[in-house]
């Protein structure tokens, strides 16, 4: 295995499983709004998996290494693809799961993969920032988003459980109109997002050789 | 000799620093030294050098090749020790060469230890409890142990003791004994690579100000003590960093060849002495404002 994939993925790895022990396993268990909100959470989580596993980085000791500087913005992709892709995977299975028992219906499929699309773009964002503006300076933008994030997916929840009227992501009308054929909405916004994401490495690529403010 | 690294027009701008149009070029087999004082740009020049940072203008060439065409196979051939080594703090040394090793096309694993055990450097440690010499010791065994046959080394001796210093040094001598490895290296003027450099360039903000064969250059820069008139005034007027002592004056000059006729006489009769400048003498002789 790479040993920057192995020494980062512990980050993702730690991320993915304290995400499932603390919230995943609810979708199993609990009733709405667990799909509502729950997914929210997951690009809070990806963000604090990079948080982790940039704060550790040392791109100016891997410079020095004979590694060109698109194989590491390859590797971190295919990282960030990776979590993405387990999040999804596990996603989508409880909520097939759920189907059963009228938790989750086809709508809830498309909305998974609406918030993974916003989460996996999100975190290529911010790893194309961290490049450009260095850590020091994305620390903080990343802490805050982070916080902003928690803040929001709660006030959200608390909103939905006190007041009948607000107005659910779910329940919205992209998802409701994605959701009638939700195999084929989720192939194409999965397809879009794969390439959305593969244009963002490619930008990565130039950023991370232009920049120095991450060495 | 063939030239093992060439630098042409160099150019690179910080909000606070530039590098201006430096060239150079570095024979195979030789120990060549870039000495300036602080914020002279000699570590950005090595980053551009080494591969580590780009260039605004101008190009580098590194055994015929650019960084843009073979990053890679430049990077397999170079050993770069940066001022200060950017390792992962909380990992121990052992870690970083495990983490490190898979990328180089070559690796002398059982050589690695052979050198920190010679450099005194503890594979379990974590790099964080490592002292600054130690982490420059250890970015030297990394550069050496993946078979490079550049080293390009940014204040080597910097942090170290007298004994790591000359052990250092014996290092560099032996690197280059064979002919075909090379040792670009830059630093302050006192820390004993001067020594050991056989081609000089004196750095100062952001260009070059002097290069010469080590031995040239220390030939024909010479302090000249002279007793008040016994020099012509012509002459005395080209000595540079005179200095009005009790018994006379003391002066330097770079053109000893040609003046050598001129001081015949006062050597002579005792009113003028000559003593050898070192590569110091020489570099404050450069510099702006020194």
């Amino acid at each position: 295995m790479d040993p920057i994939l192995r020494r980062s993925s512990f980050f993702y790895v730690m991320a993915l499983f304290t995400y499932m022990s603390l919230m995943g396993r609810y979708m199993l268990t609990r009733s709405w709004p667990v799909f509502e909100v729950l997914p929210l959470f997951v690009p809070v989580w990806f963000l604090g998996a990079m948080f982790a596993s940039e704060h550790d980085e040392r791109y100016a000791y891997l410079r020095t290494l004979p590694i060109p500087d698109r194989q590491v913005v390859r590797t971190k992709f295919a990282l960030i693809l990776s979590f993405a892709a387990v999040q999804w995977a596990l996603m989508t299975a409880a909520a097939l799961f759920r189907m059963s028992d009228g938790i989750a219906d086809p709508t809830t499929l498309v909305y998974i993969t609406l918030v993974w699309t916003f989460g996996l773009l999100a975190a290529g964002g911010y790893q194309i920032a961290i490049w450009r503006y260095g850590f020091p300076v994305m620390s903080a933008v990343l802490g805050v988003s982070i916080a902003a994030g928690l803040a929001l997916v709660i006030i959200h929840l608390a909103s939905l459980k006190y007041n009948d009227n607000w107005p659910a992501f779910s329940q919205s009308g992209v998802v409701e109109w994605f959701g009638r054929a939700p195999w084929i909405s989720n192939a194409v916004l999965m397809a879009l997002a794969l390439l959305a994401c593969r244009a963002l490495m490619q930008v990565g690529i130039r950023v991370k050789a232009a920049s120095e403010a991450h060495l | 000799m063939d030239t093992v690294l060439e630098a042409t027009d160099l150019t690179k701008h910080y909000e606070d620093f530039s590098l201006r149009g430096v060239s150079l070029a570095v024979r195979r087999g030789s120990i060549a030294g870039i000495f300036g004082p602080n914020a002279a740009g000699k570590s950005t020049l090595l980053k551009v050098l080494a591969g580590q940072v780009p260039a605004q203008a101008g190009t580098v060439r590194v055994f015929g090749l650019t960084f843009a065409d073979a990053e890679q196979d430049l990077k397999n051939r170079i050993g770069y020790v940066p001022q200060e080594p950017a390792f992962y703090p909380d990992k121990t040394v052992q870690w970083l060469v495990r983490f490190s090793a898979p990328y180089f096309a070559r690796w002398d694993g059982a050589g690695f230890y052979k050198l920190l055990d010679e450099f005194k450097v503890n594979p379990l440690k974590k790099v964080k409890h490592l002292s600054g010499g130690q982490k420059k010791l250890l970015s030297l065994a990394l550069a050496l142990s993946h078979e490079a046959e550049l080293l390009i080394l940014d204040e080597p001796t910097a942090g170290l003791d007298v004994v790591h210093r000359r052990a250092l040094l014996d290092r560099l001598r032996a690197f280059v004994a064979d002919g075909d490895r090379t040792v670009l290296a830059a630093s302050h003027i006192t820390d004993g690579l001067d020594e050991i450099a056989e081609e000089i360039w004196f750095l100062d903000d952001g260009r070059v100000v002097a290069h010469e064969d080590k031995d040239d250059l220390l030939a024909r820069w010479k302090w000249v003590h002279f007793k008040d008139g016994a020099l012509p005034k012509a002459l005395e007027e080209g000595l540079v960093r005179v200095k009005r002592l009790p018994f006379g004056s003391s002066g330097l000059t770079g053109d000893y060849h040609n003046l050598r006729g001129a001081l015949a006489g006062p050597l002579a009769s005792g009113d003028v002495k000559l003593d050898n400048a070192t590569l110091e003498d020489v570099l404050l002789s450069f510099i702006k404002g020194a």
